[in-house]
């Protein structure tokens, strides 16, 4: 855990309204500055409600009933779900409106909301579709005005609850190259994800979670290398870095075959 | 048709302000006038309406669409049914007081939905988002009005792939109404579960962005108003207040 976190769980227990046994039990957890930490577990582990509470979406949105402490040094959280299309105004006629929406919401100046705007465009390589109507882009490319959107206010912790699940390969590529240059800009990036193979590459720390609860934390190397994938490649006799997901295990398969 | 259709009209350049005071004109209007010849005299207004805004045809269609099953019921339940004295039409007496009563209720009906197929089709929800903010509305009653504007086309082209999708696993559209009345249920199920589901994401991202926040709205592009479009508008409110004035005038009498 770090030193001085911007979010900082302690044995946090959160209940959706209505729900029969937490989603998050009995939780310790705290991200800083400059990581990226990634998330994984089997659906319904608590992966998602673990960002949502993490950056106080839950319960102060969502609802339902968080015990525990949470504390927090960040100004503003930015969330980022699967569906690009849900996470739309559906009031904006340009991508830049849309991306231009949450400082516009926030009262700043025109030309400083354009001007982060911009910004945000260019981090995620978009610049070019500022002028294109949201409903005529591709999933890849909504999805990427989607982050876009969630950087131009300038989130001091970003969570991404499975942010490729809607990309192509080339489009999840880019979005997840550019989650380090995120982080090194002070960013601490939030990330849900079954996509494990990727995430290993950009990840600083992995938090593995079973039934609400954190299982495993530590370096990605460590907590990836005990799925069942890693482990059948190990036995195996693969070399490290172990595949840590089926697909990438049959393309070191096809690889060493080509050998 | 029902949804903005991008265009380039004087309904279209208009600030989005004077095109929803003519349709809710046409909407006061319409309870304010009492006599046939009148509230007929509304729907040609309503008609010149939607042809300046150059959607005559498609917002026509659909209104006669909307209004022809409520023409027949009050004929139905006005003409065939309504007090003496009656008078022969073909094989049928219909109640002349009655007709008289339906062509009121139907004209009062058509002129309503004629203007507001109008206004949906012509005012586009983002210059209304911007001019509401230029007015400093609060961003809750703002995005209630714009999502309101945006929420057929958005629910239409959801079930539309609903529909898609169902067909593909063999779901048949065509037969008698009793199986037409059946397709319902595979469409109607997976819409609501679906854009419920999809609301929750939406509150998040939308508090996310700062909507929830209160403070005023950053305008990025307001659409421009003009001397001549605040007449027309207050022009249209003293018409209304003088159609009501007239009318309680004509009670008292």
């Amino acid at each position: 855990m770090s030193a001085h976190p911007l979010v900082a769980l302690e044995r946090a227990t959160f209940s959706y309204p209505g729900a029969a046994r937490p989603a998050l039990a009995d939780v310790t957890f705290a991200v800083a500055a400059g990581e990226v930490v990634v998330v994984t577990g089997a659906a319904g582990a608590g992966a998602s409600t673990l960002l949502l509470v993490a950056t106080g979406f839950a319960p102060r949105v969502v609802g339902g009933t968080l015990s525990g402490t949470r504390r927090t040094a960040a100004r503003r959280c930015g969330v980022v779900f699967a569906r690009p299309w849900t996470q739309l105004t559906g009031l904006c006629s340009t991508v830049r409106d849309e991306v231009a929406f949450g400082p516009a919401s926030l009262g700043l100046p025109r030309d400083e909301v354009l001007a982060a705007a911009a910004r945000a465009l260019d981090r995620l390589g978009i610049a070019h579709l500022a002028d294109r109507e949201p409903a005529h882009l591709s999933g890849g490319e909504l999805q990427r005005v989607v982050v876009a959107a969630a950087l131009a206010l300038g989130p001091e912790v970003l969570a991404l609850d499975d942010p490729a699940a809607e990309l192509d390969p080339e489009a999840a590529d880019a979005l997840y190259a550019a989650l380090p240059g995120l982080a090194s800009a002070g960013t601490a990036v939030l990330l849900a994800t079954p996509d494990l193979e990727r995430a290993a590459g950009v990840a600083t720390r992995a938090v593995e979670m079973r039934d609400g609860r954190i299982v495993a934390e530590g370096a990605p190397a460590r907590v990836l290398a005990g799925t069942a994938v890693a482990r059948l490649a190990r036995a195996a006799g693969c070399p490290a870095p172990w595949p840590v997901d089926v697909a990438a295990l049959l393309v070191r398969a096809d690889m060493g075959r080509g050998r | 048709m029902i949804g903005y259709i991008p265009g380039r009209s004087p309904l279209h350049r208009a600030h989005p302000y004077t095109t929803l005071a003519l349709a809710t004109g046409l909407l006061l209007g319409a309870f304010a006038l009492t006599r046939p010849a009148e509230v007929w005299l509304l729907v040609a207004a309503a008609a010149v309406y939607a042809a300046v805004g150059g959607v005559l045809r498609s917002s026509a269609r659909t209104a006669l669409l909307l209004s022809l099953p409520i023409w027949a019921l009050l004929f139905v339940v006005h003409g065939l049914l309504g007090p003496e004295p009656r008078a022969a039409v073909g094989p049928v007496a219909v109640s002349t007081a009655g007709v008289e009563r339906a062509l009121v209720l139907g004209g009062r009906i058509t002129a309503i939905v004629l203007g507001f197929l109008t206004a949906l089709s012509t005012a586009s929800p983002h210059r209304l988002v911007e001019a509401m903010s230029a007015r400093g509305v609060p961003f809750g009653r703002t995005f209630l009005l714009a999502s309101t504007l945006t929420v057929l086309p958005r629910m239409r082209e959801r079930a539309a792939q609903i529909l898609e999708a169902q067909q593909c696993r063999g779901l048949r559209l065509g037969g008698s109404p009793l199986a037409r009345l059946r397709a319902l249920g595979p469409l109607a199920l997976p819409l609501v579960l679906g854009a419920l589901a999809e609301v929750d994401e939406q509150v998040l991202a939308l508090d996310a962005r700062g909507a929830a926040g209160g403070g005023r709205r950053t305008p990025l592009d307001p659409p421009p108003d003009s001397p001549a479009q605040r007449v027309l508008r207050w022009s249209v409110l003293a018409l209304v207040v003088a159609a009501y004035t007239w009318k309680f005038w004509r009670l008292r009498g």
